[in-house]
């Protein structure tokens, strides 16, 4: 197969994802009034209980990050929920694509639609609320990003993952992973202030590191984005590794075949 | 070298803690070029064989080679090779007929003027010209089956598998579905491999023919070793008055079977055409009053297997 057959094997998902999103008007809710509706409550709060603007940063950050995560990561997961919701997995996987041509393409899709969030968000609460979302530079952003498209990607897949192994009902798995992320990394508060088993928990979550690394240009002390990226990437690899495994397996088992039905 | 050899293939599947088998020890081989069909009755485990041979879930047991390959072990180069067309087809629903076409090309590697070329033959192919712009959700059953049937010649596949290709197509809609099927099949000069319902379908397309009931392979040959195997010959019957020696008729070239009826005799036999002299001969001293012939269809030899 030549570069130009993989690579759209790649684009394969980048140009499903398109098509569907840009069908759907709730698309428009995912990109900018969900993540601003959001942002401009969070902003608000902070101007009602009076907080300093480094405090202001620490709380904007978290929610900016939030959103960004979460439209990355259903778009990676909607390289199955799509196909589940109508039916059509096996259409998918009886052709020659591998785990990697179908995140690689759907992480593709994610990470523009995660770039316009961060702008659209980034522009409203330097706008609303003064923020400056350069303080650490440019290159914060891009590592701070990048390491948030990584996660999203690994939560993408063990939504995919869970589809394969339990079936149709774990598509539920899409809206919950984002949540139990935005309770131990930190997104709105210090995870010093987390019970012990949580600290313990959230200390293995890339999050955690990105979020602190961001913060740190906002003058909330020491981070350890090299530990937070060299996590994002394992999680990322181990995903990959184990979505291959699980689609193996639904072959195994069968519920390939059951996914279409 | 054949297109595709099954070695004992065995499947079963597990729900909770329950475990059903559906395939048992099925050997097989189709040879290049041929059109190959499975038919059994519902639960006969046609679809499953079909998403074995295709690749799309894997046998518990056994061995497959399709196209010259381990098809356990070299999956995804096999997969390059074939394509299958599924009954009851879906795709993604607010993807249009051109978009659905596109992606699956996208999938199969197809890129440039290649891919344009593949999607727009297709969908000349199969007519879906008027409906390449509406949405999947939008067409009718029939309609769904033709996008399916588009898609599965994208890549030109070597060995084509259709499970129930005019499974929900009006008749002349299934007549025009088996007419391009035999267009492609002589064009592309391919391996067909497809599970039927339909008898009179199975026996204008395929060469050869391999039944399944519960999972186990009960026949495998051309349909008409299949008749003769099963001896649903032709069957002949004559009403008569008069008296006639049974023994003569046994003893007709070709006869398989004679039951005597009062006033009326129904005998079997391989062949019709050299059996209606010897017949009117045996009846010598006989008023024949009625003499009809009918001919064995497949529909008999399911019948005769599903039981």
């Amino acid at each position: 197969m030549s570069w130009q057959g993989e690579l759209h094997k790649v684009l394969s998902a980048t140009y499903k994802n398109w098509i569907i999103s840009k069908r759907n008007a709730f698309t428009l809710f995912e990109l900018v009034f969900w993540p601003f509706i959001g942002l401009l409550s969070i902003g608000l709060l902070t101007r009602f209980l009076e907080l300093g603007d480094d405090m202001v940063a620490f709380v904007l950050v978290g929610a900016i990050a939030l959103s960004i995560l979460q439209i990355s990561q259903i778009d990676v997961a909607y390289i199955l929920l799509f196909d589940l919701w109508s039916k059509s997995i096996k259409q998918t996987f009886v052709a020659p694509v591998r785990g990697y041509h179908l995140v690689l393409g759907a992480m593709l899709f994610g990470v523009i639609r995660g770039v316009a969030v961060f702008i659209v968000l980034a522009a409203a609460s330097s706008h609303l609320f003064g923020f400056d979302f350069l303080a650490g530079g440019v290159a914060t952003v891009i590592v701070f990003l990048a390491g948030t498209f990584l996660t999203a990607a690994s939560i993408g897949m063990v939504v995919c993952i869970s589809i394969l192994l339990f079936g149709q009902r774990a598509d539920v798995a899409a809206w919950t992973l984002s949540g139990i992320m935005m309770l131990v990394s930190g997104v709105y508060y210090p995870v010093s202030i987390l019970p012990g088993p949580l600290q313990i928990l959230s200390k293995s979550i890339p999050l955690t590191y990105l979020l602190e690394y961001y913060r740190s240009a906002y003058g909330y002390g020491d981070h350890q984005i090299l530990l937070g990226i060299a996590l994002a990437l394992l999680y990322f690899m181990a995903s990959l590794l184990i979505l291959n495994l699980a689609i193996e397996r639904a072959r195994r088992t069968g519920m390939m075949l059951r996914l279409s039905e | 070298m054949p297109a595709l050899r099954a070695e004992k293939i065995c499947k079963s599947f597990k729900r909770l803690f329950q475990e059903k088998k559906v395939l048992f020890d099925i050997s097989l081989s189709i040879e290049r070029g041929e059109i190959f069909g499975i038919l059994g009755p519902n639960g006969a485990g046609k679809t499953t064989l079909m998403s074995i041979f295709s690749t799309l879930i894997r046998p518990d047991g056994g061995s497959l080679e399709v196209l010259g390959r381990d098809a356990l072990r070299d999956t995804h180069a096999i997969r390059e090779r074939i394509n299958i067309s599924s009954g009851n087809p879906n795709f993604p629903w607010s993807l249009t007929v051109r978009e659905n076409l596109r992606h699956s090309a996208m999938l199969y590697g197809l890129s440039g003027r290649s891919l344009h070329r593949s999607v727009e033959e297709a969908i000349s192919a199969f007519e879906l010209g008027p409906q390449s712009d509406a949405k999947f959700e939008t067409l009718s059953t029939g309609q769904k089956q033709r996008v399916s049937l588009a898609k599965s010649i994208l890549n030109r596949p070597q060995i084509l598998f259709l499970d129930e290709p005019t499974s929900g197509l009006d008749p002349e809609m299934a007549m025009k579905t088996r007419d391009l099927i035999k267009k492609i099949y002589q064009e592309e000069e391919i391996t067909v491999v497809l599970t039927t319902h339909y008898m009179p379908e199975a026996e204008e397309l395929c060469d050869r023919i391999a039944f399944l009931r519960e999972g186990r392979l009960v026949a495998l040959g051309t349909p008409g070793e299949l008749k003769r195997a099963l001896q649903i010959g032709h069957r002949i019957f004559v009403e008569y008055d008069g008296e006639v020696d049974p023994l003569k008729l046994r003893i007709i070239p070709g006869v398989m079977e004679v039951k005597e009826l009062s006033g009326r005799v129904e005998m079997v036999f391989d062949h019709s055409g050299r059996a209606v002299s010897s017949i009117i001969k045996a009846f010598e001293g006989a008023d024949i009053l009625d003499i009809g012939i009918e001919e064995p269809d497949l529909e008999d030899v399911f019948l005769e297997l599903a039981r």
